[in-house]
């Protein structure tokens, strides 16, 4: 039984639908991407998973059915802009947020302190919250989403405002909760930290959903007819080859749309020409929810 | 259940540790302290306590015996007796007395006695003189009768309905739920307007957004309600505290200070009025802070509800001449006026227990709807980043 599962679910907001007929679902464990361009309606299909919104139809389930007061205490959301009291000391805000979550002050403390050196933010634990920077704000926010340790997390771009070192440290905390069993949804703008820790994702475009599976599916799906070849030498005229550009240390062939792979790989090896690499073109990410957007822009009618 | 006192909890603690909060705490003891000095030092400075002379040509003041002492902070004003106007009027230009008085012979048939001076002196020297003169003329008297004139008339007015009742001497205890109203007024405004700050800050830094996925909207909102009441409660006790001991200080030198009496009625009433006007406003507060956009705006909305709030006072001479009118009834029963309207008409009236019922049952009323408004406001409104939420909304489905 999925941990999230989201059935044709519609919300408007007065003539403005944001979310139309969006379905997916999170499978216990595993990180979740959700995907879409600024206003695509990603915040709003997490308000309604979350319970902040009603949808006007479809169902939500999580953790086996729908959303309880009791289940809030098993999940931990950090919405895309900082959830935090400005004007109290962190400390005080991050166990009052953790006590909402149902655990005890003295419990919160204990946690808070081992995440605050975590986080180096130990010595920031006396400053309010609006003295604290951007980065910090951010990592006190993750602090806060996971205290109470929950089952599910829900994350609105966490690497937003990090430095690099930072977004390592969250990766790895990330990775951490994930091999802890921690089931983790991640709505980010940032396509190759989704490549990075995604094992499916959906995209969301409009309000509906425009791409939905595994990464590694996904991509091949996009893959298209191209090529990366690494030769010694000079890479000869090849049959069905349409185009050639350098990328990287290799060289990036577009295929005719009726040329094979195998076809290109039979010509170099009867030009006796010597391999170093050869493999079908994935694109990135990035590449692919580009193209997924802009097409969909087209059929709305909309300049891409 | 626990979510809900953690929520009134932090909401608390939140405000009474903010520095504008305790400002606003100690500024009303103190202004009432600045007062009080200031009374203190102009009675003082009012009772010069340069001798005041006098020639008795009766022959009452032969071998006198002391008046009163004088209430402090007056000081004592020595008397010192003359043999001729011409000696006295030597001590009045060296400035050794400040006036002197003359008795003629026929002080008692007359009644009349002159007064001579350069500056003409304040009260208390008048105040001291005749009560010297008064207690030399009735040394004789036995001590009842004696003590019975010195203490002058004093007219009971009595309500034959209740025991009430109010004389010249306690003049003051009319004024006491007309304060009791400001001052119960001014924690409801303070702590109500923290409230809505604190919402609309909420809202707009998307606090809410993350507590609400812990707490339900109706458990967060109760919760902020119950620890805004307690903040205004904490004014109200501090607040209180001070006055009683100004009271407790002034009334060892201020005599009417001394007849002021709190009827157990009237704390009642006050109690009764006040804690669900209390709920009623914070509510209210609380839902205008989820339907607005900005901080700004909604003091602009709070600015018209205490306007409303105010009106009792603005009618103030209305309510106090005629306060069984039609109009003074109609703005003890409306909620919203209510709690001013009825102490202020309490202070000169008494109020018909059924209009108290009414009136308390109405406000009781007023505060369950405002905080199923502001429950609705919470759930509707506070995630409308930028966008208002319409009243109308609130109240559709």
């Amino acid at each position: 039984m999925p941990t999230v599962e989201i059935n044709h679910i519609y919300k408007s907001f007065g003539a403005v639908r944001a979310v139309d007929d969006v379905s997916f679902s999170v499978e216990k464990g595993e990180i979740f991407g959700l995907l879409g361009p600024n206003g695509a309606g990603k915040t709003t299909a997490i308000r309604v998973l979350l319970d902040i919104f009603k949808p006007d139809s479809g169902s939500v389930a999580i953790l086996g059915g729908p959303i309880s007061e009791a289940k809030k205490d098993r999940i931990g959301y950090m919405p895309e802009e900082r959830g935090l009291y400005q004007d109290i000391n962190l400390e005080r805000c991050l166990i009052y947020l953790a006590t909402l979550k149902g655990i005890s002050p003295a419990e919160a403390r204990l946690r808070m302190n081992d995440y605050l050196e975590r986080f180096d933010l130990a010595a920031h634990r006396s400053k309010k919250v609006k003295e604290l920077s951007k980065g910090m704000q951010q990592k006190a926010q993750i602090i806060s989403t996971l205290m109470h340790q929950p089952e599910i997390l829900i994350i609105d771009e966490p690497f937003g405002g990090l430095d690099p070192i930072n977004t390592q440290m969250v990766k790895d905390v990330l990775r951490e909760q994930h091999e802890k069993g921690v089931t983790i949804l991640m709505c980010t703008h940032q396509m190759h930290q989704v490549e990075e820790l995604c094992e499916r994702l959906v995209l969301i475009d409009h309000g509906r959903v425009v791409l939905y599976g595994e990464l590694s599916e996904i991509q091949r799906q996009f893959a298209g007819n191209a090529l990366l070849v690494r030769v010694v030498g000079e890479l000869p005229p090849l049959p069905g080859v349409v185009s050639v550009e350098a990328h990287n240390a290799a060289s990036r062939l577009t295929l005719a749309q009726d040329a094979q792979p195998q076809d290109v790989l039979r010509a170099l090896v009867e030009k006796n020409v010597k391999v170093e690499q050869f493999e079908l073109a994935m694109p990135t990410l990035d590449e692919i929810f580009i193209r997924v957007v802009q097409e969909n822009a087209q059929a709305q009618g909309e300049p891409a | 259940m626990k979510k809900f006192w953690r929520v009134a909890l932090h909401e608390y603690g939140r405000h009474v540790l903010q520095k504008r909060f305790i400002f606003a705490l100690l500024s009303v003891p103190f202004f009432l302290g600045m007062i009080i000095l200031l009374v203190v030092v102009m009675v003082y400075l009012e009772s010069d306590p340069t001798p005041v002379g006098y020639i008795d040509a009766s022959g009452l003041l032969a071998s006198p015996v002391p008046g009163p002492e004088p209430e402090e902070p007056d000081r004592p004003i020595p008397l010192l007796a003359f043999t001729s106007e011409t000696e006295a009027e030597s001590a009045l230009k060296a400035k050794e007395i400040q006036a002197y008085f003359v008795l003629p012979e026929d002080y008692l048939e007359s009644g009349q006695a002159r007064l001579v001076y350069v500056k003409q002196p304040n009260d208390p020297v008048y105040d001291q003189f005749f009560g010297f003169l008064a207690a030399n003329l009735l040394r004789d008297q036995p001590t009842a009768i004696r003590e019975r004139i010195l203490g002058g008339n004093e007219i009971i007015v009595r309500a034959p309905e209740t025991n009430r009742q109010s004389s010249e001497k306690d003049w003051f205890n009319v004024l006491i739920p007309f304060m009791a109203g400001i001052v119960f007024f001014m924690a409801m405004s303070t702590t109500s307007g923290y409230l809505l700050q604190a919402v609309v800050e909420e809202k707009e830094n998307r606090t809410m957004e993350v507590v609400i996925t812990s707490v339900s909207p109706g458990q967060f909102m109760a919760g902020k309600v119950v620890g805004d009441i307690a903040v205004g409660l904490t004014q109200l006790v501090v607040w209180t505290l001070f006055i009683w001991l100004a009271l407790v200080v002034g009334s060892r030198y201020v005599e009417w200070v001394r007849n002021i009496h709190f009827s157990s009625e009237m704390v009642l009433l006050a109690v009764l009025v006040m804690v669900p006007a209390f709920v009623m406003v914070s509510a209210l507060m609380a839902a205008v802070g989820a339907t607005v956009t900005q901080a700004s705006e909604g003091q602009q909305v709070m600015g018209f509800f205490t306007l409303i709030m105010w009106t009792p006072y603005m009618l103030m001479i209305t309510l106090m001449e005629h306060p069984n009118s039609p109009l003074s009834i109609g703005l003890s029963l409306f909620p919203i006026t209510a709690p001013l309207a009825m102490l202020m008409r309490a202070g000169f009236t008494v109020i018909p227990t059924w209009q108290v019922i009414t009136s308390v049952s109405l406000l009781v009323l007023a505060a369950g709807g405002s905080l199923w408004v502001a429950g609705r406001a919470f759930r509707l409104g506070m995630l409308r980043y930028g966008q208002r939420l319409r009243w109308k909304e609130v109240f559709s489905r």
